[in-house]
Parts: C-alpha cells; structure tokens; sequence
C-alpha cells in the first residue's frame, strides 16, 4: 500500500495529473472583481486564501473527513456528498468541485483501484468527497486528509495568483508559509468530526457570486 | 466507457494562427455528411476558437466543447492531458458512437505536440506566413507528427515563401512520413486533406495503429569521431 505519508505528498503535488493546472479556487474572478486592486495591494491573496480556510475549505475539509470515516466503516460515501452539497449552495462552485472529483477519481482508480470499490470510476462526485475515500484505501489519517484539502486549497489560491497578478514566486511561497497556522488551526476544527451533522456550514457568499459569474465569463484563464 | 464507444482521437496543434480551426472546420464541412464528428478545443483565455467553431455552422453547436487550460496550452495536451480526456470521453457518451473526435491545442510553440495518452494521430500545422524556413528549423512536432500541414499556400507570393522548397525541407526533416501543402482556396489540397484523415481514421478502426509520439526532441545529426554523419532521435546531452 505504500507510505502514506507519501501518498498525502503525491495528492499535494500540483505534478499530479488531475487537472490542477485549470484551477484558480475562485482566485480569478476575485481579481476579475478587484480583488489585489490591479498588483497596488498583493496581500489581498493571502486574506483571501485565509478566508476560504475559515469557510468554505472547512466545510470540504470536515466533507473529506467524514468520507474517510464512512468508507473505513463500510457505509455509503454518497451522503456526505449530499450534506457537502447542502452546505455549498453555488451551483458554479458544486460543478467545478464535482469535475475535479472526476478527475481524482479517473485517476484514483488506475493508481489506487480499491478506490472503485465504493465509486465508480467516471462518477462526477464532489472533490472532497473523493479525497476522502482516497485517504481511507490508502491509510491517511484524518489529520492528513484535512490537512492536505486545506493546503491544497492555500497553494492552489497563491500559485494561481502569480498568473494573475505581478506577484514575485518568492513572495507567494512566503504567504503560503504564513497561512500554515491557519491550515492547522482547520485541521484541529474538523478532524475529529465523525458524523454528517457534524460538518459545519460555513459560508462564503461573495466566493459563491463570484463563482456564478466566472462560469459564465467568456474570457478566463481557470476553470473556477 | 465501453470499448466500442471509442473514437479516432485526432489532435490538430501548431503555432497560434497557422490556420487549425480553421482546418477543422473544413474537415466537419467535408467529412459531416461520412463521418460522425465531435470537436475539442482548448483555449488559451477565451473560448473564441469553441465559438468560432459553432458559428460556422458547420457542425451541431453541442458537439464543439471547449477545455480551460490555466494558461498553460502544452500541460493541457502533454503533462496533464485529464481534463481534455475527460471532455473527450463526455463527448464520445453523448453522441455515442462517434467516428472521429478532432482536438484542438491551444496555438503554442514548436515544441508542443499531443500525449499519445491523449490523440491516436496528430497533425501539425504551420503556415507559409511564419516564414520558409520554419520547417528546415525542425521540431518534434514538424519532424514526427503523423501528418504536417505546411497552410496558407496562396499567401505565399506575398511572403515571398517558395512553397515547394518548404514542402522538400519538410519532407527531409520527416523522413518520408507524408507532408501536404493546403490552402482554404485550392480545392484538390482540401481534398487530399479529407483522403488522409479517411485512411487514417480507416486504419485506426483497423485496429493496426500504434500512436506515434512525435516526443520532446526532434531528429538531429552531428559528426561523429570517424566524420560519418549520426542521425538518431533520443534525447540526451553531447
Ligand atoms: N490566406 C489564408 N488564410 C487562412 C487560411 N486558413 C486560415 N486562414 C486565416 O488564418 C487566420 C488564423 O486562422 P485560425 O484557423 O483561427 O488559426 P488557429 O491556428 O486556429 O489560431 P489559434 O487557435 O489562435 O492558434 C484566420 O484569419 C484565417 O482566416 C488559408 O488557407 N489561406
Ligand atoms: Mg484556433
């Protein structure tokens, strides 16, 4: 089965193919929306990767874990997609959450095929929800599978911004350093929630507006 | 996805602007009425060549879907070819059973070419307007895309190209694998176009078709110890 500490590397790694390259975690239409004020203010990327970490990356984080949890117990991983679904009401941000879930999976189970035993290999399920059962056939901790949905988020956020914006790289990785209390802090909240009526609600409402205009925006660079 | 769903992945790359969706729209305008068709197209920042595509009219609007590539047009056909395999499965489900899906890359540089994971054939287009002396230049794809389509003939008085000296350049960069000269406005090269991809789709439905992958690194030679002329294709360091 391999080292799973090395598994959470290889699903942290942008080199993954799943798609990465196409993801901005709504980085593009904030900046479409002022978000950076044109490069006069580049700290705005952080706040906005830290936002998310409070919100709507905890809600997919608690999403990945209780995941994890239900397909370790042998029960349908289907119903934390639909209380992550409940929980995101931007039909934007579930569509793309839903594409990237089909591309892990489409991976997932070439790489790691116990994966299909609890979802179809073209299902179109929420990221969250795949990392989750990626994490339980390939021995993650809870701990590391919030983790990595959390710095997943953050480094897809500050990578992005560097096509976005006149960021210096070194900065970039500077912020994604910075954001590591606020990725801990998201893993002590939702690791050890158990249940679906665990998963918190959090809200992001303008990330949710953003999301519903960027998928109708015709020139961009991201998918979402 | 069931095997016999699975179409001829063409993929058509080259340099922004030699002509490749323009190419395919000809290909639909030819080959719609034989052929059933579906169209990728990947864009750089807008879905202009998606859109241009439909309002040609030449094909159903829902067949012609575009992938986002982040900005990065060689990832999307190369390191990371997922999200267009997947807009090609998609598509090979909806309108099942399709003969030929085309696959646009977003216009790059010489050096990009398709992942066989990806396409089962590739051509690879320039133009007589980037100069002649393009194809002597060489590349991966110019060297070893399973067609090159050197486009635009008639502009080539204007350019001052001879056409037929770029044709030879590219045929001695390719060692015998075919090279076509074509131009929108010369109907016999539009037809020898239409007869490639309907061998070729021919021969991949076959089943004796192993895709070719044109690779990062085009043929080069050098002179060896003795003064013989070496001709190889890997890649590594002199
Ligand atoms: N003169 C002439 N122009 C052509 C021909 N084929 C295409 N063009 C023109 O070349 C320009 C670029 O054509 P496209 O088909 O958009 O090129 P492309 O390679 O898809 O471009 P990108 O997707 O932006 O990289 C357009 O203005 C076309 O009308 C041809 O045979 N002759
Ligand atoms: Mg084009």
């Amino acid at each position: 089965m391999g080292s799973p500490e090395l598994v959470a590397l290889m699903l942290a790694d942008a080199r993954l193919p799943t798609g990465g390259h196409t993801q901005s975690a709504g980085l593009e239409p904030a900046v479409r929306a002022g978000l950076g004020a044109d490069g006069a203010r580049l700290a705005d990327v952080a706040s906005y990767a830290a936002d998310r970490l409070r919100t709507i990356v905890r809600v997919e984080a608690a999403t990945a874990v209780v995941a994890r949890r239900l397909t370790l117990d042998g029960e349908l991983v289907e119903q934390a997609e639909a209380a992550w679904a409940a929980r995101t009401p931007s039909q934007a941000l579930r569509a793309a959450s839903r594409r990237q879930g089909r591309a892990y999976l489409r991976l997932a189970s070439r790489v790691w095929p116990a994966t299909t035993e609890f979802l179809k290999a073209d299902a179109e399920i929420a990221r969250p929800v795949v990392v989750g059962v990626v994490a339980a056939v390939t021995g993650l901790s809870a701990e590391q599978t919030a983790r990595l949905i959390g710095y997943d988020d953050a480094q897809t956020v500050v990578a992005a911004s560097l096509k976005l914006l006149p960021v210096d790289p070194a900065d970039a990785a500077g912020w994604l350093l910075k954001l590591h209390p606020d990725i801990e802090e998201l893993v002590t909240a939702v690791s050890r929630i158990t249940t679906l009526a665990e998963i918190p609600a959090y809200g992001a409402p303008l990330v949710d507006v953003f999301a519903q205009a960027h998928a109708v925006e015709r020139m961009r660079l991201f998918h979402a | 996805m069931p095997k016999n769903n699975r179409s001829f992945r063409l993929g058509v790359a080259g340099p922004v602007g030699t002509g490749k969706s323009s190419l395919i729209a000809m290909l639909c305008r030819e080959l719609a009425s034989e052929l059933q068709l579906g169209v990728i197209t990947n864009d750089i920042y807008t879905d202009e060549d998606a859109r241009l595509l439909r309002s040609a009219g030449v094909l159903d609007p829902e067949r012609i879907r575009a992938v986002e590539t982040g900005a990065c047009p060689h990832t999307a056909i190369r390191d990371d070819v997922t999200p267009n395999l997947i807009a090609v499965e998609d598509l090979e489900r909806d309108f099942a059973p399709l003969d030929v899906v085309l696959v646009e890359s977003g216009g790059d540089n010489l050096t990009a070419t398709f992942s066989p994971a990806l396409v089962d054939a590739q051509i690879f287009v320039l133009d007589v307007a980037g100069g002649g002396d393009v194809a002597r230049k060489g590349g991966p794809g110019i060297a070893r895309a399973d067609l090159l389509v050197v486009n635009k003939t008639d502009l080539a008085p204007y350019v001052g190209v001879d056409v037929p000296q770029m044709v030879a350049d590219a045929e001695a960069a390719r060692g015998g694998k075919p090279v076509l000269a074509l131009s929108r406005t010369d109907a016999d090269s539009v037809l020898r176009l239409k007869e490639w991809v309907l061998e070729m789709t021919a021969v991949v439905r076959s089943g004796s078709h192993t895709p070719v992958d044109p690779g990062p690194m085009a043929p080069h030679s050098h002179v060896g110890d003795d003064g013989e002329l070496i001709t190889h294709t890997h890649a590594h360091a002199h």
